[in-house]
């Protein structure tokens, strides 16, 4: 009996840590608040492309994404074929580099992001039941609702922007693949950056 | 307070610039000081000790990375520019610690560390002073992460002894993880766990509590502490995958710390289960519906076509094979005899031909029941055991000795067994494509091995058609011959010839013999080949004493006792030296070293091409790509020429590591040669029949190298 409730007791303690979503298996669901204050649903959208974007101002590799315009024309391209996009920020308040809402959103908008939405995670839920380690991290879910990419933004692990150009953006790459209907090549890759900066309580 | 700040992230921004203005040994920044040190105890010369390392120490709860950074960061990579003849090697990391970051984990260190890298210094080299130039780029991470990078430059005297950093290099050694001599480890998936089980480690390890830190990203889950137990000196650990796995690796490679010891144990752990796809399914094609489709078989009709007509071709060409052919062109010979009675003919070729596709069919359903039962086979299975060789070689040998005519089958079987014969000549037809296909198997593996390989992968049913259609290819040529009575007439009329071609045909047979023998000796060993050669000798002397014509029964009464007393002697003795032996020295030819995942990975890191030789002993195309084209002039130039590394993974036993490859490279059998470019996604792989053009093209493909190391 014993044998049998442990490996069930630390399945539930993992689950607890990091619940996973699993690329090729429903995405898990979420609502969240946007910088507006809108309830935002994953629900909401489906039958749609979404993207998900791990995102944190105050880490240098989001900067490069971000400085580099990179991430601004992966999330135009994207949102101009009716992808929606979300950036989630999962800073916990306590966090050297947590911006309040309205900071949060003029950042975002000094850098001309072209994201369908910002979302605000402090508490770390969305974050944890994506498994979201990294800023930049990022997810696609196919209109089924079904993960279909986790992982980096490109194949370049560095903090140098000169890579950009030539590494291959696997959010583009994973995009154009599914929204053809063919199955994705490259599902699941380590994501580069920062940790994202989880709060210590739920 | 801003403007204090704003100065000081000027002057971190500005230290980088000076750095490169004037490269020093130190590069210091409000997060670390890092510095390039030299050891060089009896100065820079061949063959003496010589290491280059950055020294870091960080500030307090600061932080770099170990080669696996963990969930984030990332590992610090150095990039040399040292004069001709200086080669430096990779970084030996130093055994990481684990660093929580709430719910997530980074492997890497704190306080001070020393990257350490072996250096080696060719015959020619003779400067008086050593300049030494490096490029680094480090992350260092507290809460936040900050991507750094330094240029630094020392010089190191030739003739004069570097040890003033000895401390620092030696405190470096103490904390490389040692190699667990004598581990034995494996690793297999088990639902959404890998259950890694390492047996063997030194007794001061045993019973402890340990840490398992994997050298492969991306795999299992950092975070969290795993299920571990010791059972009779065997560590287990319950590692939960990664959902968003990464990598599927044949062989994960770990270093295993526990409390108070500065140096952890590396093993190198092999994966005997095969990883699944990481959700290659295809999308629905739904436009946001919810309707959902039965999943469709990955088969591709036109894919199963061209291997059933390949198969096919493959089977007819069977039959010219040197373990093939004098079995049925005797057989076929036969007909003469009975060329006039049409009916039986047809009926002969058809139980034959069911004798064949039976046959294969019930191999092939066997390797598929093994690999669904978790088995690490592919085809040529059959060979892989020396047990399997034996009985092939036995077999062979006898049928060789039948067909010198030292015996006659007549006088050994019992005297019924003639007559079963003759009564039922269905029987025997359907009998001799068993032969037929058992004496065919040392050649399938070898020459169909890789056809046959894309086949296993196939779902069961379109597997065995496959194997079905190489069978009635093989045994198409009989059953035409037995259908069309023209053809049997058409051949030569029997006579006194038939016996001298029939005692001609026996020397293939020994060949193969010798070539089994050659095999068994690969995987047993000298004493093993020597035992199944005293095998055979008993054999035919039972062979002999009993069915020999020429002896009469008085004779036969006697030599047939003794030969069996002899045989049986030879059974005892011999029987236990046919187990696998101890590996044989690994077939050291002069440029070729052995093959496993890590190396390739390491290799290609480095910037260097690598070739790699999927091979068996019992491959016969193998050995003979081998001879013609791989150790041709031209080409071992060529491959020196462009620095590719040579890779040799050697099939010739089961190695659970090489068959996972082969199925990762959509093969099942050998040979497979895959040539891998720095920078591409995949391996070229080249055809299995190698000719010297094909490998020079192929080579002439990559992209241009740097002469010497970065």
């Amino acid at each position: 009996m014993k044998r049998l409730l442990m490996p069930l007791f630390l399945a539930v303690a993992a689950g607890a840590a990091m619940a996973s979503a699993t690329v090729g298996q429903p995405a898990p669901a979420f609502t969240a608040v946007d910088t507006a204050g809108k309830t935002v649903s994953l629900a909401d959208f489906k039958g749609k492309h979404v993207v998900l974007e791990w995102v944190n101002p105050g880490c240098p590799y989001v900067q490069k994404h971000y400085n580099s315009a990179n991430m601004q024309a992966t999330q135009e391209a994207a949102t101009a074929k009716g992808v929606v996009w979300l950036s989630i920020n999962s800073t916990a308040t306590d966090a050297g580099d947590y911006k309040a809402p309205a900071a949060m959103a003029a950042w975002m908008q000094a850098r001309k992001a072209h994201a369908s939405g910002t979302l605000l995670d402090a508490d770390g839920k969305v974050g944890r039941a994506y498994g979201a380690r990294a800023t930049p991290h990022m997810y696609v879910i196919d209109p089924s609702g079904r993960l279909v990419y986790a992982g980096a933004i490109d194949s370049k692990p560095s903090a140098d922007p000169a890579d950009i150009k030539t590494a291959t953006n696997y959010v583009n790459q994973a995009l154009a693949e599914s929204l053809a209907g063919k199955p994705v090549s490259v599902a699941a890759t380590r994501a580069y950056g920062c940790s994202v900066k989880y709060s210590s309580g739920a | 307070m801003p403007s204090i700040r704003k100065l000081l992230i000027a002057a971190a921004s500005a230290l980088p610039l000076l750095a490169l203005a004037a490269p020093g040994p130190v590069v210091s920044t409000p997060q670390v000081r890092a510095e390039l040190v030299a050891h060089a105890p009896e100065g820079v010369a061949p063959g003496k000790p010589l290491w280059l390392g950055l020294a870091i120490q960080h500030q307090p709860h600061w932080h770099t990375y170990w080669k696996n950074p963990g969930d984030s960061g990332l590992p610090t990579n150095l990039q040399w520019a040292l004069p001709a003849g200086i080669a430096a090697g990779e970084i030996e990391w130093p055994t990481p610690q684990k660093l929580p970051i709430g719910p997530l984990l980074n492997y890497g260190y704190e306080g001070t560390v020393l990257l350490p890298v072996p250096v080696v210094v060719a015959a020619g080299f003779n400067a008086d002073k050593l300049d030494v130039k490096l490029h680094a780029d480090w992350l260092v991470c507290k809460e936040v992460c900050i991507p750094e990078s330094g240029d630094f430059a020392i010089s190191v005297p030739v003739q004069a002894a570097t040890a003033g950093n000895k401390a620092l290099f030696d405190t470096a050694r103490a904390a490389l993880p040692q190699a667990a001599a004598g581990a034995r480890a494996s690793a297999a998936l088990e639902g959404e766990t890998l259950v890694v089980r390492i047996a063997g480690l030194p007794a001061a390890w045993q019973g402890k509590a340990l840490a398992f830190l994997p050298e492969v990203a991306g795999v299992v889950q950092n975070a969290g502490t795993p299920e571990t137990a010791w059972q009779a000196g065997e560590w287990t650990a319950k590692l939960p995958i990664d959902p968003q796995r990464s990598a599927g690796p044949a062989l994960m490679p770990a270093v295993l710390t526990m409390p108070g010891r500065a140096a952890g144990l590396r093993v190198e752990i092999p994966v005997t289960t095969a990883w699944p796809a990481i959700a290659a399914a295809a999308p629905l094609p739904s436009l946001g519906d919810a309707v959902v489709t039965a999943p469709m078989a990955n088969a591709n009709p036109v894919g199963l076509i061209a291997a059933l007509a390949l198969a096919l071709a493959g089977g007819v060409l069977l039959n010219l094979m040197p373990c093939v052919f004098p079995v049925l062109s005797l057989k076929v010979l036969g007909f003469a005899r009975q060329a006039d009675d049409r009916r039986a003919l047809v009926a002969g070729g058809l139980a034959y031909t069911a004798g064949v596709v039976l046959s294969f069919v019930a191999l092939a359903a066997l390797l598929l029941a093994l690999r669904a039962g978790g088995e690490q086979l592919g085809w040529g299975f059959q060979l892989q055991s020396p047990a399997v060789v034996a009985l092939l070689a036995a077999l062979f040998t006898l049928i060789g000795l039948n067909l010198a005519g030292v015996f006659e089958f007549g006088s050994l079987l019992p005297s019924g067994w003639a007559a079963v014969r003759a009564h039922h000549p269905l029987a025997d037809s359907f009998l001799t494509g068993v032969l037929a296909v058992a004496v065919a198997s040392p050649c399938t593996a070898p020459f169909m091995g890789a056809s046959l390989g894309a086949a296993v992968t196939l779902p069961p049913a379109q597997a065995l058609a496959v194997f079905a259609a190489l069978g009635l290819g093989m045994a198409l040529p009989y059953l035409l011959a037995s259908a069309w009575p023209a053809l049997a007439r058409a051949l030569p009329r029997p006579g006194a010839w038939m016996a001298h071609f029939k005692t001609l045909m026996a020397f293939p047979m020994f060949a193969t013999v010798v070539w089994l023998v050659w095999v068994l000796g690969q995987q047993a060993g000298i004493d093993g080949a020597a035992a199944l050669l005293a095998l055979l000798v008993a054999l035919a002397f039972v062979g002999w004493a009993l069915g020999s014509p020429a002896l009469g029964s008085k004779a036969r009464w006697g030599f047939g006792a003794a030969s069996l007393l002899l045989l049986a002697a030879v059974l005892a003795w011999t029987l236990p030296a046919l187990h696998e032996g101890p590996p044989a020295p690994a077939q050291a030819q002069a440029g070729w070293e052995p093959w496993s995942t890590a190396r390739v990975t390491e290799l290609v890191g480095q910037g260097r091409p690598v070739f790699v030789d999927f091979s068996a002993a019992w491959c016969v195309t193998c050995q003979v790509n081998k001879r013609t084209t791989l150790n041709r002039a031209e080409v071992v130039a060529d491959l020196a020429q462009r620095r590719v590394a040579l890779l040799r993974a050697d099939w010739t036993r089961r190695d659970a590591a090489i068959t996972t490859e082969l199925a990762r490279l959509g093969r099942s059998g050998v040979p497979v040669y895959a040539l891998y470019a720095p920078g591409a996604a995949a391996p070229k792989i080249l055809s299995e029949i190698l000719s010297v053009g094909e490998v020079r093209e192929a080579l002439a493909e990559l992209p241009s190298t740097p002469r010497s190391l970065p």
